[in-house]
């Protein structure tokens, strides 16, 4: 092949590879859907980026969660930014928090669900056809509905231990009205990922759980 | 422009393009890390209110209250012969809470106006932990060893000394001489299972403190006596 055919031939590939950056550019997103917050922690904090454009990326320490912190929960508000030109869903899948012992923390004892849908940064896709959904049982604030279960223990409405494999949390229509080649400041959603977790007499000892959140094609409703 | 500078010029741009839309680019998962730390807890509280018997005079002064800071004081009254119960007792609830093994230690010191043999002393103030227990919700059951001997009252933990004449308390651990400093008088599992601090629950165990009316040397005595829970 001849060398101005070569470069002819590449030029056309890179042009037909940016077209369809372009055209795929922000099908779906998931990212950071701006500064997480912690209440009640003693020794605790949270860090994250502020930037509705950087990749969601937390990392959450509760802190001291024996009865040496008196305060009645320590909560963790994580907003989480969406965009997406087509319906979508988002699931969680966790890992880590495997301890033996039954008084030690569990996934049932860290308090998890969504709040809050709303329009990042005041724009995205109205859909009049379709609502977007938390999937059951994730509907809630969990600091608001702890309870003493019956063994003595404080249960959420929905913790981490609701979460198996790879569970959908949250599903909708298309949440953008721009195709834009970056993430913007606005035309998506957010939403609060809450975490609770109520000081207790747990074994002593220091756990760590992951959760990953992403974001697929979803049920193909209307918009 | 040269045609070959021109194309070249070309590919470049198309280069740099394709290069900032992939940066660009958006991501489709996001991480959440997590963490918590549980440390070691215990604590002590008064079990309730403390119940004073055969006393000639005194009362107590600043009495137990239930989960509260364990601070009472009691006035034993009257000692000497002219009480003419067989003993002075009081007996006073404690509770303990934690999330890991603990040990119960007591340290006590006794001072007496007296400066003869027959002052009353820390072997003349009996001492001894009743039966511990372990009930409510969200108390785990557990064995606890009792280093002491239990109420000092009772036939087997004392006895007229047949030399001197003069009572005394000889069971293992039933007397304050024997806690002139920090010495282990409980200790046992973890006691709380998860629960919230709000549960009010714990071991129970009831501290008994004797002293035998006798012909002691008038004056006065102060016995002072602290309890400290530590997880080791």
């Amino acid at each position: 092949m001849r060398l101005r055919q070569f470069t002819f031939s590449l030029f056309i590939a890179l042009i037909l590879i940016a077209a369809a950056q372009t055209i795929s550019a922000q099908a779906l997103d998931i990212s950071s859907g701006g500064q997480p917050t912690i209440t009640g922690a003693v020794g605790g904090s949270v860090t994250g980026s502020a930037l509705v454009t950087d990749d969601l990326l937390v990392t959450v320490n509760f802190g001291e969660v024996s009865p040496l912190n008196t305060n009645s929960i320590v909560k963790v508000i994580v907003p989480i930014a969406l965009r997406s030109n087509q319906p979508y869903q988002i699931a969680v899948s966790v890992s880590g928090l495997n301890n033996g012992n039954p008084q030690a923390l569990q996934a049932a004892d860290i308090g998890f669900g969504l709040q809050n849908i709303r329009k990042l940064g005041g724009a995205g896709q109205d859909c009049n056809q379709s609502t977007h959904i938390i999937r059951s049982p994730f509907n809630n604030d969990p600091a608001l509905n702890a309870i003493v279960g019956g063994t003595g223990r404080v249960t959420y409405s929905s913790s981490l231990a609701n979460i198996s494999g790879s569970t959908i949390i949250l599903s909708g229509p298309v949440l953008s009205k721009n195709n834009s080649i970056k993430r913007q400041q606005s035309d998506g959603y957010v939403f609060d990922a809450i975490f609770t977790l109520t000081p207790q007499f747990f074994s002593a000892g220091v756990s760590s759980v992951t959760l990953i959140f992403s974001i697929a094609p979803g049920p193909n409703v209307p918009c | 422009m040269p045609r070959t500078t021109f194309i070249r010029s070309l590919l470049l741009t198309t280069l740099l393009v394709v290069s900032a839309v992939t940066c660009l680019g958006q991501s489709t998962t996001g991480t959440v890390t997590m963490s918590a730390t549980v440390s070691k807890f215990v604590e002590i509280n008064s079990g309730g209110a403390v119940t004073l018997t055969g006393n000639s005079g005194g009362g107590v002064t600043t009495d137990g209250v239930t989960n509260s800071p364990l601070a009472v004081a009691i006035n034993l009254g009257e000692l000497g012969p002219s009480n003419t119960n067989s003993f002075v007792t009081a007996q006073v609830p404690l509770k303990l809470r934690s999330n890991a093994a603990y040990v119960l230690s007591m340290a006590a010191t006794v001072t007496s106006s007296g400066t003869t043999a027959s002052r009353i002393t820390a072997a003349d103030v009996g001492f001894g932990l009743g039966t511990v227990s372990r009930t409510g919700l969200g108390v785990n059951s557990g064995s606890d060893t009792n280093a002491t001997s239990g109420d000092p009252t009772l036939a087997a933990n004392g006895s007229v000394n047949g030399t001197t004449g003069r009572y005394e308390f000889t069971a293992v651990r039933s007397n304050l001489s024997a806690f002139s400093s920090a010495t282990t008088a409980l200790s046992g599992p973890i006691i709380m299972n998860a629960v919230p601090r709000s549960n009010a629950n714990g071991l129970t165990v009831p501290a008994f403190f004797a002293v035998k009316p006798q012909f002691f040397e008038n004056g006065t005595t102060t016995i002072s006596v602290t309890f400290t829970v530590t997880a080791p």
